[in-house]
């Protein structure tokens, strides 16, 4: 019991690429945090990115995004050579030990979950309606919850979706 | 001095040309599942042949897949996912229903499969015991059928954005060879193949596609293409790739004709990944010494002209049918729809009245569109009546209307618009080749049918004259180009085949104005200039014929039968010198040009007399 433990508190970080211990939700108080989480090997993850990219650009004063990759085997420098080829300009996280996926109640790659201010999560699932099944996506989106919960979150007030599940790959296939 | 008169061309819309490659079988084949009811379901034992089977010829580094299945770990990190996509049938990708007319390499898990990897999820997805481990299946690296006898690479990249919608682009590649030579099999690399979507190669034998590129080399855009194609030479063989497919060996006597001057036209459907990619498609080519001795032809059910779907509507139906004068045999079958075809039929009705499906997918995917060969030919006996029938959703409830809210949408060329498009590939049987071509016999019934349903159809008049000029019936075939060019006034093709009738007639006055409209409407056609300067030449004009010789050419600068009219004008306008240097360049070319060798005996007599 007592090695158990120890290992599951070696886990209960999220790291940078650096192998820093990060807690998203301590940084920057007062803004808002998007957690994104991605699988390298999901094509529906990869074909979000300039999707992703913009968004945060457009909310890049008042939202702080972070991208987060729960697999374990995921090294610090196949994210790193990840985000450059996907041109990301957002920081990036490992959560081996799902600690931030268990916060987030993320199930799915892509999934997004966005805290207010307050540091409550108000929305988590998909990013828009892109994908309508595997291998099945629309030519374009016709809802944008992503967008919608932050701005949201901004007036203060509550989504009208506090949780819609996202197409992609499962998080929980990682374990 | 004689001279020959170029025929008449055939413009077939093609969308899509050749041969499906068998599935890859890997070794080893896989053992039937033998677990107990009571025990669990392992990977070892019972998942990693499933897997091998049916999913890694794509799941493996450089092929189509996202990501690779070829091992326990690689299994485990989609096991859920797997659990799902074979669940609903997603993966491995196969529209069609089952049927009794069985389609070759079917791509199909059986319920046993697929009720196996779902309890085998629920109970863990656990690896099992070492004892069982199966070795992932050897595949063949590189080119699949060995070193191809021609490998043809585009000469540019495509630079496909990171971001947006489906595109589709069309590389030329010009076919480096100096005789015909006969392919028995296709291999296409369609560049990196995560991101190709399917691809198709369209035979160009007039180099009509090259007006679309911007420079050489450089592609041209565009989901539909028509490509015109000289004479009477409809394409045979359906050319396509999409993930899964491995080159296919024509049987004996089926190979593809190639002559020097072709272009092979790979038309892709491409979706954007995330980041920036570079598609540079390579196509390798594998000649035989065994010239065609049966002739397929593809032969095209459509209806685009009922496509008038209001918005809103779910089932809008759509049919054509055609009765084949001719015994044939259904070799393969593609059908064609965009984003709002939902359901798709094609079934042939006997004379005894007896019906077979030929093809019925419940739920189209243009994603996942295909050529579908049969495993075994499906004979129909002449009289049969081949139907389609496709259903179309133009609801806010098909997800992948491209319309939000949906718009009124009408048959066209672009992706936004819609398609009623059925390709058979079939072979002529049990006919009297004295009683000539039986692809004419088809091809004619074809366009009287197009022509009954839609006497708007343009193509359907021009192929019909084109057959009936073939068969040397110049009165009707001159009728037929009428009614086209009352459709297209304009059309430098139908223009030029027009004045070719003319001319065939004995009337190169009338034939002028035509053949000068279809250089209006395209200044640098061989055929028309090739034309006019025989109209010219039969009215006595031979500077004037001989200047239009010189224009085509300019394009075509080694075609043996212009070099040879353009002596004869000059032997006419008594610059023998110049002619013998004309008839000489012919023979170059085509050391058989009999006009040529005759012409020029004749210029060596007169010579020598003077």
């Amino acid at each position: 019991m007592c090695l158990l433990a120890a290992f599951a508190a070696a886990q209960e970080s999220a790291f940078d690429l650096d192998g820093k211990t990060v807690n998203p939700l301590a940084a920057a108080p007062g803004k808002i945090v998007v957690l994104v989480f991605l699988r390298r090997d999901c094509p529906v993850s990869s074909r979000y990115a300039p999707v992703i990219q913009s968004v945060a650009a457009e909310h890049a004063r008042d939202a702080n995004f972070w991208l987060v990759y729960p697999d374990k085997d995921d090294s610090p420098q196949a994210i790193r050579d990840y985000l450059h080829v996907y041109g990301y300009q957002l920081p990036a996280l490992r959560d081996p030990g799902h600690v931030l996926v268990k916060q987030a109640h993320a199930e799915i790659t892509p999934e997004v979950a966005v805290f207010d201010a307050d540091r409550q999560l108000v929305y988590h699932g998909r990013i828009d309606d892109w994908y309508v099944d595997f291998g099945r996506s629309r030519p374009h989106p016709t809802t944008h919850e992503l967008r919608d919960a932050i701005e949201a979150a901004l007036r203060g007030k509550q989504p009208a979706h506090t949780a819609v599940k996202g197409i992609g790959c499962y998080i929980s296939d990682l374990e | 001095m004689s001279s020959r008169l170029r025929g008449a061309l055939c413009l077939i819309t093609a969308c899509g040309v050749a041969a499906i490659a068998p599935f890859v079988h890997p070794s080893p084949r896989p053992r039937p599942p033998r677990t107990p009811v009571d025990q669990p379901v392992t990977f070892n034992r019972d998942i990693a042949p499933i897997i091998f089977q049916s999913c890694a010829s794509c799941h493996r580094p450089g092929e189509a897949a996202p990501f690779p299945l070829l091992t326990y770990e690689d299994v485990k990190k989609h096991a859920r996912q797997i659990a799902d996509v074979t669940r609903t049938r997603i993966m491995p990708p196969w529209l069609p229903d089952p049927q009794a007319h069985k389609f070759a390499d079917e791509m199909r898990l059986s319920d046993a499969q697929i009720g196996l990897i779902q309890k085998w999820v629920d109970e863990g997805a656990g690896e099992g015991s070492a004892a069982d481990h199966l070795a992932p299946p050897k595949f063949v690296e590189g080119w699949r059928l060995g070193q191809p006898d021609l490998i043809l690479r585009a000469q540019k990249p495509f630079i496909l954005p990171p971001q947006g919608t489906d595109t589709y682009w069309n590389f030329i590649f010009r076919v480096p060879i100096e005789q015909t030579r006969w392919v028995k099999a296709v291999e296409i690399r369609p560049g990196d193949k995560r991101y190709v979507h399917h691809a198709n190669i369209l035979i160009d034998r007039s180099g009509s596609s090259r007006q679309r590129e911007a420079e050489p080399g450089a592609g041209f855009g565009g989901m539909e293409i028509r490509i015109e194609s000289q004479v009477f030479d409809p394409d045979s063989h359906l050319l396509f790739w999409k993930p899964g497919t491995v080159p296919y060996v024509e049987p004996e006597g089926l190979a593809l004709r190639l002559d020097k001057g072709t272009d092979l036209i790979l038309n892709t459907h491409l979706q954007p990944s995330g980041k920036p990619e570079l598609i540079q498609p390579s196509i390798g080519l594998y000649f035989t010494s065994h010239p065609a001795t049966k002739f397929p032809m593809l032969l095209q059910l459509e209806n685009d002209a009922k496509l008038d779907i209001p918005p809103g509507e779910k089932d809008f139906e759509v049919t054509d049918d055609f009765t084949f004068p001719v015994d044939i045999k259904v070799l393969a079958i593609y059908p064609h729809a965009h984003y709002l075809g939902r359901d798709i039929r094609a079934f042939a009705t006997l004379p005894d009245g007896s019906e077979k499906s030929l093809i019925h997918i419940p739920q189209w995917n243009l994603n996942w569109q295909a050529v579908y060969r049969f495993e075994e030919p499906v004979f129909l006996p002449k009289g049969t009546k081949v139907a389609l029938r496709y259903v179309y959703d133009n609801s806010e409830g098909n997800p992948l209307n491209p319309n939000h809210p949906p718009v009124r949408v009408m048959g066209g060329n672009r992706s936004s618009d819609e398609m009623c498009h059925l390709w058979l590939q079939v072979l002529p049987v049990n006919f009297d080749a004295a009683q000539g071509d039986p692809r004419m016999l088809l091809q004619e019934a074809l366009a009287r049918h197009n022509i009954e349903k839609n006497p708007g159809d343009f193509e359907a008049h021009y192929n019909l004259a084109a057959m009936l000029q073939a068969k040397g019936k110049l009165d009707e075939a001159a009728q037929q180009y009428q009614a086209a060019l009352r459709l297209r006034p304009e059309d430098a093709v139908v223009n030029n085949a027009m004045g070719s009738v003319l001319l065939a007639r004995g009337r190169p006055d009338q034939a002028m104005a035509f053949l000068e409209a279809a250089l209006k409407a395209r200044p640098e056609y061989f055929d028309a200039h090739y034309n006019l300067g025989n109209a010219l030449a039969a009215q006595d004009d031979f500077s004037g014929a001989a200047q239009q010789f010189r224009l085509a050419l300019q394009t075509h600068p080694d075609d043996a039968n212009a070099e040879a009219n353009l002596g004869s004008a000059l032997a006419e306008m008594g610059r023998l010198a110049e002619a013998k240097a004309h008839f000489e360049r012919a023979l170059q070319i085509d050391p058989n040009h009999s006009l040529a060798k005759e012409n020029l005996e004749e210029l060596r007599q007169q010579m020598k007399q003077q």
